[in-house]
């Protein structure tokens, strides 16, 4: 295997996997100039992590130039998606059936009563919706 | 003396005739009430959503009315002295009981009945009388003169124009044939005192309510002639054939069959109807004095459409 920084380099950032891994690690055992390579990356790159964050100065730079690129934006509408579904599917599994009355229930309660009315009679007679009104 | 004779003739002339030929409204209805007959009746209704008629055939007996479509094997209603029970292929189907010791009834009518002329109805002589509202006739009366029988009922609208027709196209006056009916005991609703609907709606008078086991209350209005139900319940009413009526902004549910009206609409906490006979230009004034529809929400409405 040749001497390859960029192999390396992908190691570090988690890249190699399978044959290519085996292959670096056998060369690495072999090799000394690139086992000291790979210790100088790792020292440079622990010292540059041990660095303080600072905050940028207001004004440095536009503003729209430090808003963070919504590179995910699919994932996570995605997952919001999901969580509104999930939602309100255990809503809909726990809701109770609404109740209701209907209307023509409360007619034959008018229809009784309204027997009893001083002008009940062919002027008063209230049909059932059983009754099928001709065409 | 010439002049006190003329002025007196006058006075005579223009008295309105309706004040010597005024009859009373409780004994004429009443005298209906107690025929004996068959009859076919035609129901034509013009109503703001359309033409609703039907067909029906009547009997009546001992105070009693039974009453059904055409059809030999449809539904049947019996009716009377508090009961309604609709029975088909020989089982109770509907069924509603109300009791009162005596109803109330309204104190100052709203109509004068005035007798407009002799006629002949049906090949019979009788008597066509008028419900006058003041100078508005509110519904004319052919009456049998043999049997006090109503051969027909037009009720008119505030300009007048026919609203609801009943009237026999046949009538036998001989008394029906009828067996008691055997019908299952129903839920008896007796008189209340508890109920907070108002006792004068619209000219209409409050003469008594009700109150079911699951807390619905109803309550029975009269103005001496037209009538409706109120209805309170803590659910939701639904009116499936309903169609939405807009009044002052608020959304009701609105359906016409032949000789009736029925609005729903919700409440907070549950749900109203009216259920009557009244001609339509009575209605706005009749919802404006109840509580208005209670608007949901936009998410309780699109709760309400998804899961119920």
């Amino acid at each position: 295997m040749r001497h390859s920084g960029e192999l390396i380099s992908a190691y570090l950032d988690g890249e190699l996997g399978g044959e290519e891994l085996r292959d670096l690690f056998q060369h690495l055992g072999e090799c000394g100039r690139c086992t000291d390579e790979l210790m100088q990356i790792q020292e440079v790159r622990g010292a540059i992590r041990s660095l303080p964050v600072m905050e940028v100065p207001p004004g440095l730079v536009p503003v729209a130039d430090v808003v963070p690129l919504h590179r995910n934006r699919g994932f996570w509408a995605s997952a919001a998606a999901a969580v509104v579904i999930v939602v309100i599917a255990i809503a809909a599994l726990v809701t109770p059936p609404a109740t209701t009355i209907s209307a023509d229930d409360l007619n034959s309660r008018f229809a009784a009563r309204v027997s009893l009315d001083p002008a009940f009679g062919p002027a008063k007679v209230i049909l059932p919706d059983l009754i099928e009104v001709p065409e | 003396m010439k002049r006190v004779v003329a002025l007196l003739v006058a006075v005579l002339l223009l008295l309105p005739a309706s004040a010597a030929l005024a009859v009373d409204l409780d004994e004429l209805l009443e005298e209906s009430r107690e025929a004996a007959y068959s009859a076919e009746q035609l129901i034509t209704c013009t109503t703001p959503d359309g033409i609703r008629d039907a067909l029906i055939e009547l009997e009546q007996q001992g105070g009693e009315v039974r009453y059904g479509g055409k059809s030999e094997t449809g539904p049947q209603v019996w009716s009377g002295f508090g009961g309604w029970v609709v029975q088909s292929d020989g089982s109770v189907v509907e069924s509603a009981t109300v009791t009162a010791d005596q109803p109330d009834d309204v104190d100052e009518p709203t109509y004068v009945v005035e007798e407009r002329e002799e006629t002949s109805y049906l090949g019979r002589d009788s008597t066509r009388y008028a419900l006058l509202d003041g100078d508005l006739s509110r519904a004319e009366l052919v009456v049998d003169n043999e049997t006090g029988v109503l051969m027909s009922v037009t009720t008119f609208d505030s300009d007048g124009n026919p609203y609801c027709e009943r009237r026999f196209v046949s009538y036998d006056p001989q008394a029906p044939d009828w067996k008691t009916i055997e019908s299952e005991t129903s839920e008896e609703l007796a008189v209340t005192t508890t109920s907070h609907l108002p006792s004068e709606l619209s000219g209409f008078t409050l003469l008594d309510s009700y109150v079911d086991d699951a807390g619905l209350t109803f309550g029975y209005y009269s103005d001496g002639f037209f009538s409706f139900a109120v209805f309170e319940s803590t659910v939701d009413i639904v009116l499936d054939r309903g169609v939405e009526y807009v009044l002052d902004g608020h959304a009701y549910q609105r359906e016409f069959t032949p000789g009736q009206v029925t609005y729903t609409w919700p409440v907070q906490g549950g749900g109203m109807a009216l259920i009557g006979d009244l001609p339509p230009d009575m209605h706005d004034t009749a919802l404006s004095g109840l509580p208005t529809p209670y608007d949901a929400g936009f998410f309780r409405r699109l709760w309400r459409s998804l899961f119920g």
